[in-house]
């Protein structure tokens, strides 16, 4: 595949090129992208400039009147370009906000997804987390506000939540700079592979949904074998999701598809 | 090959859809939460008893109480608006001063020194450099204080807690609550107004808040309203009641605009927008002190550069557009007194004149050079002498009786400024407002309709109240 | 300059004139392009829906029958019948009339797009219940294919009518007909609404107007010649027999209803009070439903009302943690447990 650059390569970036171009990013200067997801006021954009500083500029979404800010920084000789998606609860429901965010993680494959999560709010939040771990393999958690949550003697394990969302979970207050060293680190441990993420997958899927979805993942791995996220492919296709309806008929499944061993993880 | 088994794993999708019924959605959602439900209960740990202080909520009781909600929100936005109006005007006047007094003779006497031809000088100098001035000067100093004013107040928390507060009021005319915000962003530009109904995520409330966003006076519009309110209401009264009788009038066209707001808001949900997706939310999030710097920076980059840059690229055509039709003529007269002549009894009918309706066709880039064309042409059409700088050349007087003097030479009556004064509110919107709707919706559909209704509710109601003025004062 | 009294007359006369015309259901222009639809093309495509109609319920259709659904005469109906067979979309047979294949897939193609129109409006539009059938008779003779598929796709190609309907696929599979008359369940039965038949439209009005709903949950309590009696969202409403035969559910078993007693609103809940989410009605559809779900409003979580807005309505909630405000409207649709 043209779209994914040096495959059978464990410290190359993954995303994939050809749609990362279609979305509007250009990469000439990057080797790596990092998407930035999270809920609506949870501190997204602090991050964002903790992360890049001033170096980073607005525009729109290709085609969408949705705000999209990038921008770029540089740790351990490798340079990231960072794309904040907009703020959402969830990538189930149809808003163009979700779209937006839901295509860029699907179809741009980010080398690394950084999901900025209230450490107040964690339950509502990991409602997203869940989201993006079932497309995605390579994300790392930013649990922000945990001033706010000391303040409110909530007391969060980072280190648990880590081990059961399968992915590093880094604890931050991103308004005093806290955390953010630990973030870049981690970025950069997932993106160049050194850290190899087992994110958490939908253990509890209500039983008359479960037989259709096993059934059509089925399918879908017998035709798409190197599919990093078949049963969420699956469980698109039976919700009638027309973008990936039309991906499986066009074939562009299989430009999403991973040649690389060490990722097949689902 | 390949295709038959893609076609097969998507008709295999269709059968199993029609076994599982319509609930795939709801036991999604509830399997991914019943998840979350279990990981954050093994990370969390809440406190037993909860902290017996809670800032939050004493505000929220305060903010959203029956009797202190809405005063306090009035007052935080007249605070808001006198520090935008008394604080931009010393950077107005400095930048006129520069940009006007200053430059504007500089360029006019570089271009003479290279021997540029008249009309050149004319073009370029007095039509678009003048009219690029005026819209800087008008427009940059209110901007730049009143955006981040307001971006500080809704990083604060404050302003979903005013669109909670005033939804019920938006929710009978179809709206949204958070439609009182993209209003209100619109007394301060209304393409900036149009921009800020992103923050309403349900399409048919947004477009609702797009279309009606041009009934918000804008701040290219205030100068106007103050200038003709002191001169056509001051006048009425003894001089120490005329202030307060202009900020009455003044005030009063700011209501009667969110007056039509709802008015029109209503309509649109009953008729064209009654098949548009609707959903409610709004979610109140913590308090947080707001950022300073980092608002500063977005909200000066983001929002005022931005609507300043579109406002500059429109007003510099408009200034060249507006210094040919009083320049060229054709026989004796200019095209702009041709057309004055050919459509002032149009105008007199709709008790406004035949200089008030050039005024607002060429200045559609910018209300703020409203006021400057329309004396310009008043002195070009009455064949005034000694004031102005000549045919083409947009100016603005110190004094109010000086401009008063100028509009009662050209024939104004109480009438004319009243009616003036309703036209300024309902009117097509500016053509950066117009561009940034299109650019917005994406639709010339809606586009045009945010462009007529105002102009013909502005042509009807100004016929009307001519037509009942005449009749009782005759 | 012309007299304000005279202006003012001449200016009433022009927009009389314009209502006249404009005026939208009564206006000439609405009235002219209603009028275009006694058109051909439409009464062909009613009919194959008619037909189709009576052959997915297991019963032949007549030219009287035909006549009356349409509402033209028998002797038009006739004339109808013999263009739909020389166009070889029907055959006609000793007891009535039969579809051709290709007559079946015309007429599913009409239902489809109808039934999607339908879909649309419930889950994207706030045009009201009772329009959905009469603005969908007008879409199914007007959208083209393409304009369906797009319209599908947009709204996530749901595959049941908000009536309960199935939408035929575009290639024009469709499942056999399911499910019983509310009159079969018996005493202290439960079932699922799955489906509200939309004709007549009178009985239809008077069924949505019990606040029926596709989806909902009933219990049987007592029937008679006279009069059904069941419990629907834990109230009671009582019903004509002639009525439930519009209703179509689907039985099931103890575990599945969640639904024992009369249940509460979230809208009842005073500022304060807690209570857990039992279900969202399924009167709450499309986006708004997939919002407050993702927002966290599900079965079996704690919602605290917190404060409501200076003017009485919304209510702000606790919802997981997160403050978000409701309108009445809304918080009546999902039913909780204090």
């Amino acid at each position: 595949m043209s779209n994914t650059p040096n495959a059978n390569c464990e410290d190359c970036p993954v995303h994939n090129l050809g749609n990362l171009t279609k979305l509007g990013i250009n990469m000439s200067q990057f080797d790596f992208v990092v998407a930035l997801a999270g809920n609506p006021n949870t501190g997204k954009s602090t991050v964002f400039n903790a992360l890049t500083g001033l170096r980073q500029h607005t525009g729109n979404w290709p085609g969408k009147t949705v705000t999209r800010a990038e921008g770029g920084f540089v740790y351990g000789n490798k340079r990231f370009k960072l794309v904040d998606l907009p703020g959402t609860y969830s990538l189930l429901s149809t808003s163009t906000d979700e779209e937006v965010a839901r295509d860029f993680i699907l179809f741009g494959q980010p080398d690394v997804t950084v999901i900025v999560v209230d450490a107040t709010r964690l339950e509502r939040n990991l409602n997203l987390v869940l989201q993006v771990l079932e497309i995605t393999d390579r994300a790392v958690v930013c649990l922000n506000l945990m001033d706010e949550a000391k303040r409110h003697n909530i007391d969060v394990d980072a280190r648990r939540l880590a081990k059961d969302l399968g992915v590093p979970v880094v604890a931050a207050a991103a308004r005093q700079e806290e955390g953010i060293p630990d973030l870049l680190k981690y970025i950069y441990e997932v993106a160049t592979g050194a850290y190899v993420c087992r994110p958490h997958r939908l253990e509890r899927t209500a039983p008359r949904l479960e037989k259709a979805i096993s059934e059509l993942t089925a399918k879908i791995m017998n035709e798409f074998p190197n599919l990093p996220n078949s049963r969420w492919i699956a469980l698109r296709l039976l919700e009638g999701d027309q973008k990936i309806i039309d991906a499986v008929k066009s074939g562009e499944l299989e430009n999403l598809s991973r040649n690389t061993t060490i990722l097949s993880v689902a | 090959m390949k295709t038959t088994n893609k076609e097969s794993i998507l008709s295999a999708a269709n059968t199993l859809r029609w076994e599982i019924g319509e609930h795939i959605h709801d036991s999604l959602v509830e399997s991914i939460y019943a998840d979350a439900n279990q990981i954050a209960s093994r990370a969390v740990t809440v406190p037993t008893e909860k902290p017996r202080f809670n800032f939050d909520k004493r505000l929220d009781k305060l903010i959203t109480s029956r009797w202190f909600g809405f005063p306090l929100m009035f007052l935080l936005l007249a605070i808001v608006f006198w520090l935008t109006v008394e604080g931009a005007n010393v950077p107005s006047a400095m930048i006129a001063t520069f940009l006007v007094d200053t430059i504007h003779p500089w360029l006019k006497g570089l271009f003479t020194m290279v021997g540029s031809p008249w009309w050149l000088t004319g073009l370029l100098v007095d039509g678009v450099w003048l009219a690029m001035a005026w819209v800087i000067s008008v427009m940059l100093p209110p901007m730049a204080i009143f955006f981040p004013l307001f971006t500080l107040l809704e990083d604060f928390g404050y302003l979903p807690r005013v669109a909670f507060n005033m939804d019920s009021l938006f929710r009978k005319a179809g709206a949204h609550g958070k439609q009182s915000l993209s209003m209100t962003m619109g007394f301060g530009c209304n393409a900036a107004g149009v921009v800020a109904t992103r923050i309403i995520d349900s399409p048919r409330e947004r477009l609702i808040a797009i279309i009606t966003n041009n009934f918000s006076l804008c701040n290219g519009r205030w100068p106007t309203q103050i200038l003709i309110a002191s001169i056509f209401f001051g006048a009425l009264v003894p001089a120490h009641l005329a202030g307060f009788v202009t900020a009455g009038a003044v005030v009063g066209v700011a209501m009667l605009g969110i007056f039509f707001t709802l008015v029109v808001s209503w309509g649109l949900s009953k008729t064209v927008l009654k098949g548009e997706a609707s959903a409610f939310s709004l979610e109140l999030p913590p308090y947080r002190p707001p950022q300073l710097w980092q608002t500063l920076y977005t909200s000066l980059i983001d929002r005022t550069a931005i609507v300043l840059w579109r406002a500059i690229i429109f007003a510099a055509p408009a200034g060249a557009v507006i210094w040919l039709v009083s320049n060229i003529h054709i026989g004796e007269l200019s095209v702009a007194e041709h057309f004055i002549n050919w459509s002032n009894p149009f105008g007199i009918l709709l008790g406004i004149n035949g200089v008030i309706l050039l005024a607002y066709i060429i200045a559609i880039p910018a209300n703020e050079i409203v006021i400057p064309t329309v004396l310009m042409l008043t002195v070009i059409s009455t064949k005034l002498t000694g004031v102005g700088d000549g045919a083409g050349v947009m100016f603005e007087l110190d004094e109010a009786t000086a401009v008063a003097d100028v509009l009662r030479a050209g024939g104004w009556t109480f009438l004319t400024g009243l009616n003036l004064m309703l036209f300024s509110l309902l009117h097509n919107p500016c053509s950066t407002t117009i561009y940034t709707i299109y650019k917005e919706t994406k639709s010339v559909k809606w586009t045009t309709v945010a462009t007529v209704i105002p102009t013909v509710m502005g042509l009807v109601i100004c016929f009307l109240v001519a037509q009942v003025w005449r009749l009782i004062t005759f | 300059m012309i007299e304000p009294l005279k202006a003012l007359i001449i200016f009433g006369i022009v927009t009389t004139l314009l209502a006249i015309i404009f005026l939208p259901k009564y206006g000439l222009y609405s009235r002219w392009k209603r009028n275009r639809r006694g058109m051909k093309r439409v009464l062909v495509e009613d009919a194959l829906k008619h037909i189709f109609d009576c052959e997915y319920k297991n019963i032949f259709c007549t030219t009287e029958s035909i006549a009356g659904s349409l509402l033209i005469s028998t002797d038009e109906a006739a004339e109808l019948l013999t263009r739909l067979s020389t166009m070889g979309l029907l055959v006609t047979l000793d007891n009535g009339v039969k579809l051709t294949a290709e007559g079946r897939s015309y007429a599913l193609r009409i239902i489809r797009v109808h039934r999607l129109w339908e879909r649309y409006l419930a889950d994207e539009t706030s045009v009201p219940p009772t329009e959905w059938h009469s603005s969908a008779e007008l879409a199914e003779h007007k959208l083209t294919t393409a304009e369906a598929e797009a319209l599908a796709a947009q709204i996530g190609n749901p595959n049941f009518d908000p009536h309960g309907d199935p939408i035929p696929t575009p290639s024009g599979e469709i499942p056999p007909k399911k499910g019983h008359s509310l009159l079969s369940l018996n005493s202290g039965e439960f079932a699922d609404i799955t489906h509200i038949e939309d004709e007549p439209e009178a009985v239809y009005a008077q069924l949505i107007a019990q606040g029926l709903y596709v989806g909902m949950q009933v219990m049987m309590i007592e029937r008679s010649n006279e009069r059904v009696r069941f419990a629907a969202d834990g109230e009671e409403i009582v019903l004509a027999p002639l009525l439930t035969n519009n209703l179509t559910v689907a039985p099931i078993t103890e575990e599945e209803h969640r639904i024992t007693s009369p249940l509460e609103s979230l809208a009842s809940l005073k500022i304060g009070e807690e209570a857990k989410v039992l279900s969202i009605s399924k009167a709450m559809r499309g986006q708004q439903r997939r919002r407050l779900m993702d927002l966290g409003v599900i079965p079996g979580t704690t919602i605290r009302a917190e404060m409501k807005s200076a003017s009485g309505d919304p209510t702000a909630y606790n919802i997981k943690g997160a403050l978000v405000a409701l309108r009445q409207q809304h918080a009546n649709m999902i039913f909780v447990q204090k």
